[in-house]
């Protein structure tokens, strides 16, 4: 094998974005290793600089010719750049709030970076591996940093607990996942790479065997773990109440879709001939999740675990596309994270706001905010809001094109009560909303009556207006001006070899089971 | 043309909502918002005069492609039953920003909400694509929460959240529906030409419709979804009241008519006798529980209940004359609730009180408000269908042609107009008449300001009660179109009926 024969094979360019995360990472810890703290003013940047570029390198991969890289462990087509440059793009987000947040907690900023980006790298690999071995170490580099992120402000008790118990939780869940993981490589025949995996299964004529079915369920165990669909939701609730703002800022957006794009990929290549039991435990998780995060979130005092709750319902609407398994759906998922990226991270983006304000993130501490800080209740309303689906706000038209592509796929009981949870959500979204705006002057909270004057030009809060305008417009009008995220989430599901070959596989199967979920 | 309806109500709330503090004082807000929609108003008489009353179809029509991938497209128009629904909408919403009292609080907010929903339901009125329609129809959603649990009575937290509520669940009904309508018929769009439901078998249409009347039921309101509109009206300030009941209890039936009627032909006939009942069990029950009130908003709330029952039983007659009835009476309850509500509005500020039992003698003419009291007693007579006032052109037409289709519900329903006369005739004698009680009545003085939309709202009354042909000539030739369409459908429809 020749070198040039062997450079072709490897096709170190798929992964070019995740390298320029790679050198940004580095840069970080350097420039922090030898200016030490006074390079804290401007390393955010730094990151934000190197974060953008690798976005910007995704694009010019768009419709690569030969996304294959590293003989097949890496999978650089169009799905696992939308999903790559949702996680960054998160992760930018997340840099501009937590400068101010890290400062203000007394901890260091650079390491908190450093330890971010690797969480970003690992989501950006878990989005386009395709090889087994590739999948868990990305999954574990991002579950690693992501524990770490968790108990960052290690001298407030309820970081540490967060901390434990996100650990022991993910720890356990990613042993469960390597469980199922090696039960497929067994299986299979000792393959690893998942096409080779699938055509294994195929050829050893296990379909639809009991081994193949728990190794089905182990893998959705762990999947289920990082998208926080109930019941592996637990850790949620808990986690974001302690952790840090900006950590769960990236975990509902970036490791979520992360854990989103895995599921496609892993189960769309892996599962074609067990595709019914996944998209039945799918609709289970669905109906699951849609339920207990829409109602518990009612009876919250706390924004943060309302938004835990909101997180672990919207995770229910999203795979609503994922059991649909058409175009539509996969499409409708990737538009929904799309907007769900804006909307969540200005939500996040104003708690943070006002809790470095005033120390406190209980939702009655918010009555009366719109006299103080108009800026705020804006972004704050209209971030909640677009989670309910208002219109003419973004997440009204990603959820119009979820149900629609569940309705196309005859999931008509889900998207019904996809529609009666949706109003449920409104109710306790509209809540904070009503704090805000609708109470009186002389109802307004302590905290807001000696709420402190509002600049801008502090160190560290410019990046978050930044983000917050930004993140404001873009959920106002992503709606509205929808055609180019709708087209793109369209060509990536199109241009996606993997989705398109399936479809003809799992036509197939479907001739060899003629049982076809019936409305479920 | 039409685009202006909805666009410069948005863009003027959007423009009120951010305008900084400094560029226009809050004191000038309501004449900036007073003179953007006087200026919608104007627009909308000018499409009213070039209307063609011979076209029965969709007019002044605009498309714009949005989203093709949703069928969601800007496709808007206007016809016969919509051009006064949008007359109707821009008036009531120059009457309900004039009427607002002067020194409101937060009135950026305020005017910016009041301005939004005016273009949101010219807006509804105006789609031709069932997605546009409902994304204009949960566009009234937020505003209206906010416009009633911001300014509103003592229990307004309540009542904004309970309309909140239901207005969201009938969001959810009229969407699931219109999903079923575009994906059983096989459609790729959403526009409303795209649709034909005849080729669904007659169990689908029927469950189709039954989402459709759910959904606007709990708008119009029907009887037993009504239970959010004594709230809402009752704890509204009076000039969201004016817009609650004049304008958005339109959308419901018009809804009804052009979605229910309109694309259900053949079921529709199946579920008319039950909707004929159901509409005159709405139009007694509203009037038997206004006779028991005492508080005279809530009064009014109730008629609005009954009045809209009579829609419902025009709608289910479905002959050309009882749909010209319903658009009739659709109109003119919109402008004796305005009216009403406004005049209820002045009686509380200047008395202080809403109570039968403390209001007395306001026909005095000195020291009482007999000009508001006269007015009072014009609309109540309007609303109870007096004839020479537009109210008893509308329940005529209304009754005359359900009589020949549904005798027992229309005898119900003229039953309970006579109710509504009983109510109001109570309401007008322990308000207007009688003796001032000497120690409390020391009244402020009504300015012109507060007299000028009743005047405008009552001499419409009059003018449409002797003129009638204004009222009703611009929905006959839709009216009849529509009904045109039907009758070879029914007959497949009956002999199929027959069959099973």
């Amino acid at each position: 094998m020749d070198f040039a024969n062997l450079a072709a094979q490897l096709n170190a360019g798929t992964i070019l974005p995740e390298g320029i995360v790679i050198v940004t990472l580095m840069g970080v810890l350097i420039v922090d290793l030898i200016l030490g703290r006074t390079s804290s003013r401007w390393i955010g940047y730094l990151a934000i600089a190197g974060l953008l570029s690798a976005v910007v390198a995704l694009y010019f991969q768009w419709d690569a010719s030969n996304p294959i890289g590293f003989t097949g462990g890496f999978n650089g087509d169009d799905l696992s750049i939308v999903f790559r440059g949702i996680v960054a793009l998160s992760a930018v987000v997340t840099i501009l709030m937590s400068i101010r947040y890290v400062e203000q907690s007394g901890t260091a900023l650079a390491e908190f970076i450093a330890i971010l980006l690797t969480a970003t790298l690992g989501g950006m690999f878990v989005s386009g591996a395709s090889e087994l071995v590739m999948i868990f170490i990305s999954l574990e580099t991002l579950s690693i940093s992501s524990y770490l992120l968790t108990g960052y402000t290690k001298r407030d008790p309820r970081s540490n607990e967060a901390a434990l118990k996100y650990l022991l939780i993910g720890a356990s869940s990613t042993a469960v996942f390597l469980y199922g993981v090696s039960l497929l490589y067994g299986l299979s025949g000792g393959q690893t790479e998942l096409n080779a995996i699938a055509h294994g299964i195929a050829t050893a004529n296990v379909g639809q065997s009991l081994g193949l079915v728990i190794a089905l369920v182990f893998v959705i165990a762990g999947i289920g773990f990082k998208i926080s669909a109930a019941p592996f939701h637990q850790w949620t609730p808990d986690v974001y109440e302690g952790a840090p703002t900006p950590v769960i800022a990236f975990l509902s957006v970036g490791s979520k879709a992360a854990g989103f794009a895995l599921a496609i990929r892993l189960l769309v290549t892996v599962f074609p001939l067990v595709a019914d039991e996944w998209r039945f435990v799918f609709t289970a998780l669905a109906v699951l999740s849609m339920v207990l995060g829409n109602v518990v979130a009612l009876a919250q005092t706390s924004m943060k675990r309302m938004l835990a709750y909101s997180s672990i319902a919207q995770a229910g609407f999203v795979m609503i596309g994922l059991i649909a398994g058409t175009d539509a759906g996969y499409a409708s998922m990737i538009f929904y994270l799309l907007v769900y990226l804006f909307m969540n991270l200005c939500g996040f983006t104003c708690v943070i706001l006002f809790s470095l304000r005033t120390g406190t993130d209980q939702i009655a501490e918010y009555s009366g905010l719109y006299q103080k800080d108009p800026l705020l209740t804006l972004g704050l309303s209209i971030s909640l809001l677009s989670l309910g689906g208002i219109p003419p706000l973004a997440g009204f038209f990603g959820k119009i094109y979820l149900f629609w592509a569940g309705w196309q796929a005859g999931l008509y009981w889900l998207v019904l009560l996809g529609l009666v949870t949706s109003v449920v959500s409104i109710y306790y979204y509209i809540r904070v909303v009503k704090m805000m705006v609708v109470k009186e002057p002389q109802e307004m909270s302590d905290v807001i009556k000696n709420y402190p004057e509002i600049r801008w030009n502090l160190p560290g809060f410019r990046p978050l207006q930044v983000g917050l305008v930004v993140t404001l417009i873009a959920t106002s009008i992503a709606g509205i001006f929808s055609n180019p995220l709708f087209t793109l989430a369209n060509n990536s599901v199109a241009n996606t070899s993997m989705l398109q070959t399936t479809k003809v596989v799992s036509t197939q199967a479907s001739v060899i089971s003629p049982e076809q979920p019936e409305g479920l | 043309m039409l685009s202006v309806l909805i666009l410069v109500p948005i863009i003027s709330a959007i423009i009120i909502g951010f305008l900084p503090g400094k560029a226009v004082p809050a004191s000038r807000i309501r004449l900036v918002a007073l003179t953007l929609s006087g200026i919608v108003l104007l627009w909308n008489i000018f499409i009213l005069l070039k209307f063609d009353i011979t076209n029965p179809g969709m007019q002044f029509r605009e498309y714009l492609p949005w989203n093709d991938t949703l069928g969601l497209s800007y496709q808007l128009g206007v016809d016969g039953l919509s051009i006064l629904m949008l007359v109707l909408n821009s008036l009531l919403t120059w009457i309900a920003i004039y009427s607002s009292n002067k020194d409101i609080e937060r009135p950026r907010l305020f005017y910016s909400m009041i301005l939004l929903v005016s273009g949101g339901v010219a807006g509804a009125f105006l789609a031709e694509n069932l997605l546009l329609f409902f994304l204009f129809y949960e566009l009234e959603l937020i505003p209206f929460y906010f416009l009633i649990s911001i300014w509103g009575g003592e229990k307004r937290g309540y009542a904004g959240m309970k309309f909140l509520i239901y207005t969201a669940v009938s969001g959810a009904f009229i969407l699931a529906t219109f999903l079923g309508m575009v994906w059983l018929t096989g459609s790729t769009s959403f526009a409303f030409d795209a649709i034909s439901t005849q080729k669904l078998s007659a169990g689908l249409q029927l469950l189709l419709l039954i989402g459709i009347i759910l959904g606007f039921g709990i708008k119009i309101p029907l009887v037993p979804f009504h239970t959010w509109l004594p709230d809402a009206y009752v704890e509204a300030s009076a000039p969201i009241a004016i817009l609650l009941g004049g304008v958005l209890a339109k959308l419901g039936t018009y809804g009804l008519l052009r979605f229910g009627l309109g694309m259900f032909p053949q079921a529709w006939h199946v579920v008319a006798p039950t909707l004929a009942i159901w509409g005159a069990v709405s139009a007694i029950y509203g009037a038997v529980i206004a006779i028991a009130q005492t508080d005279i908003k809530r009064m009014v709330a109730y008629s609005s209940i009954g009045h809209m029952g009579y829609v419902l039983l025009a709608s289910a007659a479905s002959t050309s004359l009882a749909l010209v009835g319903a658009v009739a009476q659709m109109v003119s309850h919109g402008i004796i609730l305005a009216i009403l509500f406004h005049l209820v509005g002045v009686v509380e500020a200047k008395v202080g009180t809403r109570e039968l039992s403390k209001l007395n003698g306001l026909m005095s003419p000195i020291r009482g408000l007999p000009l508001i009291s006269a007015l009072l007693v014009l609309s109540g007579m309007a609303s109870a269908g007096i004839p020479g006032l537009t109210g008893f052109i509308a329940e005529f037409i209304v009754f005359q042609a359900s009589f020949s289709v549904f005798p027992l519900s229309t005898l119900l329903c003229v039953a309970s107009s006579g109710l509504t006369a009983v109510y109001f005739v109570i309401l007008l004698n322990r308000t207007c008449f009688g003796r001032l009680a000497n120690d409390l009545a020391y009244y402020p003085k009504v300015l012109w300001s507060e007299k000028v939309p009743a005047l405008i709202l009552a001499s419409l009354i009059i003018f449409l009660g002797i003129q009638p042909t204004w009222l009703v000539r611009w929905s006959e030739t839709t009216t009849t179109a529509m009904i045109a369409a039907i009758p070879p459908v029914e007959k497949t429809v009956i002999s199929e009926v027959a069959l099973k």
